[in-house]
């Protein structure tokens, strides 16, 4: 719930100059990425507002993460917070630990930050960008369109608008909602003597190897076999390279692609394999279509998909008439809403909900893509 | 990364622009033309690989593969260098390329990612600089070339017939010939960058004198009859190719005398046909490469490389020829290889145990290193005099 009176945001609301001002509605790790791009492209910390619930941007994102107890970042060195690639975070921790092995490893596509690095490096981004100094404890419930900008729960207008509101929620098997025995796998958990794993990606590759490490059985519950791929989508995608074709494809086709992309996938690789065939030979690990009575259920299925289970955005599409196909927003190229964007404003998407710009959207590298745009955007229109 | 084509090509042009300005100044600075003609050659291998190859085959590029790809990439450089004729020297091309290849890496990795934030994601495209990039090397490239065009050595044509010699050749020129022009008195060579094609001298004491010159092509050249030497090389580098050469009988003539040039860079005797005379093509104290030619009818060695000189004597073929075929002599370094060296007879004239019809002869401290000849109607090779020959003739 936001507090009930509005916060106090000096140098916004009501200042001559406040349709010079940007906003970044949402709090999270995309919201520090638009964050960290704006002040490398030379806005001062007064002319931002950050909307959140948590001053620490990597709140939601450590939960999660401590829950799957993951120790290892997926992305590689590029998987930071910071507008430009290099340097990436193999080359800090080279020159930190005085150690070439990070940066060999990186040219090797090896090289995979530890959680505890990447928090550091979060941390250390939000303290030397006066994140802090722009942050405003305040979850946004509104975004309205006004002449030259947007309000933003009445507070405004701003000129430049980026929306990182984050997953809507923790996706759950239908069939398993009310069972007693189902936990997500993003929730806090201990396991059972036997626990069957929903799902068939990162997450519950990660949970399968927590559970037989903790000496229980294994059931992995899923449709169909997991994707093995480094990264969350093909590398080409990440670059205009895979984009242009998809940024050229027709809604059908695009539609149709999000959706083979959104398959279950987790990296190749004998860390991963090992432990998994050496617990299936002790019979400790099968697979199975679906749940039968395992003591524990964890699900490890992702989070729930689509604007419509956002009221923010929901809201936004319906008052704005936004263009949506199925479940996505329909945004330009470079993550902009079309609609409410032009020569005098921006608005902006960030993350999942970007999805139809960059298909990966919801990783670092498609925060930092959309905070480009956004850059871009207000680069353009600064008229101070 | 994952570059796109266009993003390859400005990317390409970005480790370019600076290693062709770099090339421009070693140009400039050395008064050769070497860098630019092998910082072209670069671009053009490269910019072709990118094109043709390497975004069909590579949709993702990881890091490390710089190095392999660098690798065939200065590979292939150097086979053009040598199949085009570029005569630069190999550890200088290496440098510039090497030199450029990791430029292009702290380019690539660090400076162009930190420059333009969307570098990562835009495949390697640099928006309005990569046209403006093009546009620079091609300027640039163009430049170098109409530079090299506009002082380009005059082109001098000698008409057909007989002219009278001795002709001096004492600045930067080309010499050519119409057919049926014919030179009486020989050709002296005294400048660097001096190219002579399609011409036949005859008489003279030599025929085509060069002495103290750099950069001096002789082609398509015919030499009748020299009383001396058909091509006089002192202290000179040269490029010699598909001359014919007729020496009379007299103890002291030779088809092509190469000398005293160990200091210079490598001279090059290539696929001439020389008959008659003592001895048909000579080293002494000289660098040289002989490859592609046929000596016959010989009086005293077809083959000679002596006084301390190294080189190759390739794929030769020798017919004929009295006493010795082939000869490394005086502390020589010759690496003989795929030669056919027929029917060398013994001098009867001579007590010399050397002139007994060897094909191959290794002499007083010279070392032959033999492989792929073929020796046939000949006394196998031979070493004398603490000559050393390793390796063996079928």
């Amino acid at each position: 719930m936001p507090p009930r009176s509005r916060p106090r945001v000096a140098g916004f609301a009501g200042d001559a100059c406040s349709l010079e001002r940007c906003a970044i509605v949402g709090g999270g790790l995309a919201g520090l990425v638009a964050y960290a791009a704006l002040r490398r492209g030379g806005v001062e910390p007064g002319e931002i507002a950050v909307f959140g619930e948590d001053p620490d941007p990597a709140a939601v994102w450590r939960r999660r993460a401590a829950a799957i107890r993951q120790r290892w970042m997926r992305s590689e060195s590029d998987g930071h917070c910071l507008p430009s690639t290099f340097p990436g975070l193999a080359v800090r921790t080279a020159l930190r630990r005085r150690s070439v092995r990070p940066l060999v490893a990186s040219l090797l596509d090896r090289y995979h930050p530890s959680v505890t690095e990447f928090l550091d490096h979060v941390e250390r981004v939000r303290e030397r960008s006066g994140w802090d100094r722009s942050f405003r404890p305040w979850k946004v419930a509104r975004v309205r369109a006004v002449g030259g900008g947007f309000e933003l729960d009445g507070q405004g207008p701003f000129r430049h608008v980026l929306l990182a509101p984050g997953h809507p929620g923790l996706a759950m098997p239908p069939e398993l909602a009310g069972d007693p025995r189902a936990v997500h796998a993003y929730e806090p958990h201990d396991y059972a003597d036997e626990v069957a794993v929903v799902g068939a990606g990162m997450a519950a590759a990660t949970e399968w190897l927590n559970a037989l490490a903790a000496g229980a059985s294994v059931v992995s519950v899923r449709r169909r076999e997991p994707e093995r791929r480094p990264l969350n989508l093909p590398r080409p995608l990440f670059t205009r390279r895979g984009l242009a074709a998809f940024h050229a494809s027709s809604d059908a086709e695009r539609v149709s692609a999000l959706r083979r992309l959104s398959a279950a996938s987790y990296p190749p690789g004998r860390a991963w394999d090992e432990p998994v065939a050496a617990a299936a030979r002790e019979g400790r690990f099968r697979v199975e279509a679906a749940v039968d009575g395992a003591a524990q259920i964890v699900c490890a299925t992702g989070f729930l998909r689509g604007f419509h289970h956002d009221q923010l955005l929901d809201d936004l599409v319906a008052e704005h008439g936004l263009r949506t196909v199925e479940s996505w927003i329909a945004v330009d190229a470079d993550s902009t809403v079309p609609e409410l964007t032009d020569g005098t404003r921006t608005l902006a998407l960030s993350g999942a909900c970007a999805q139809w710009a960059f298909p990966g959207a919801d990783t670092l590298a498609g925060a930092r893509y959309a905070a480009h745009g956004f850059l871009r955007r207000v680069r353009r229109c600064r008229t101070r | 990364m994952s570059y796109t084509l266009r993003g390859r090509v400005e990317t390409r042009l970005a480790v370019l622009a600076p290693t062709l300005a770099v090339a421009c100044v070693l140009a400039a600075v050395l008064a050769e033309w070497w860098p630019l003609e092998a910082a072209a050659l670069m671009a053009g291998v490269a910019l072709a690989l990118d094109v043709v190859v390497y975004h069909r085959l590579l949709p993702y590029q990881p890091g490390w593969l710089a190095l392999p790809l660098g690798l065939v990439e200065l590979g292939v450089v150097l086979v053009a260098m040598r199949d085009l004729g570029v005569r630069a020297p190999i550890a200088g091309a290496v440098a510039l390329f090497a030199g450029s290849w990791l430029f292009g890496q702290l380019l690539v990795h660090a400076a162009l990612p930190l420059g333009r934030l969307g570098y990562a994601e835009d495949g390697g495209e640099l928006g309005r600089l990569g046209p403006a990039l093009a546009v620079t090397a091609a300027v640039v490239l163009a430049a170098a070339g109409g530079f090299a065009y506009a002082t380009r050595p005059p082109v001098v044509h000698l008409a057909a017939g007989e002219h009278a010699g001795p002709i001096v050749l004492d600045h930067r020129q080309k010499l050519v010939g119409e057919e049926g022009t014919i030179v009486r008195g020989g050709i002296r060579v005294t400048a660097d960058d001096v190219t002579i094609e399609h011409v036949t001298v005859i008489g003279g004491e030599y025929g085509i004198e060069v002495e103290d010159a750099k950069d001096v092509a002789l082609r398509d050249v015919t030499v009748l009859n020299a009383r001396l030497d058909g091509i006089h090389v002192r202290h000179s580098e040269v490029t010699i190719e598909g001359c014919r050469i007729l020496s009379p009988p007299a103890p002291y003539t030779q088809g092509i005398d190469v000398s005293f040039s160990i200091d210079l860079d490598e001279s090059h005797v290539i696929g001439c046909t020389i008959e008659g005379g003592a001895e048909g093509i000579v080293t002494h104290s000289s660098t040289t490469t002989l490859m592609g030619n046929r000596v016959s009818r010989t009086t005293l060695r077809a083959i000679d490389m002596t006084e301390m000189s190294m080189g190759m004597i390739e794929d030769n073929e020798v017919i004929d020829t009295l006493g010795i075929g082939i000869f490394c002599g005086d502390h020589s370094e010759c690496m003989i290889e795929k030669n056919s060296v027929v029917a060398t007879r013994p001098d009867p004239g001579s007590d010399d145990l050397t002139r007994a019809g060897y094909g191959i002869v290794s002499h007083f401290g010279a070392t032959a290193r033999l492989d792929d000849n073929t020796v046939a109607r000949s006394r196998g090779p031979a070493a004398f005099a603490d000559g050393r020959i390793v390796g063996a003739s079928s």
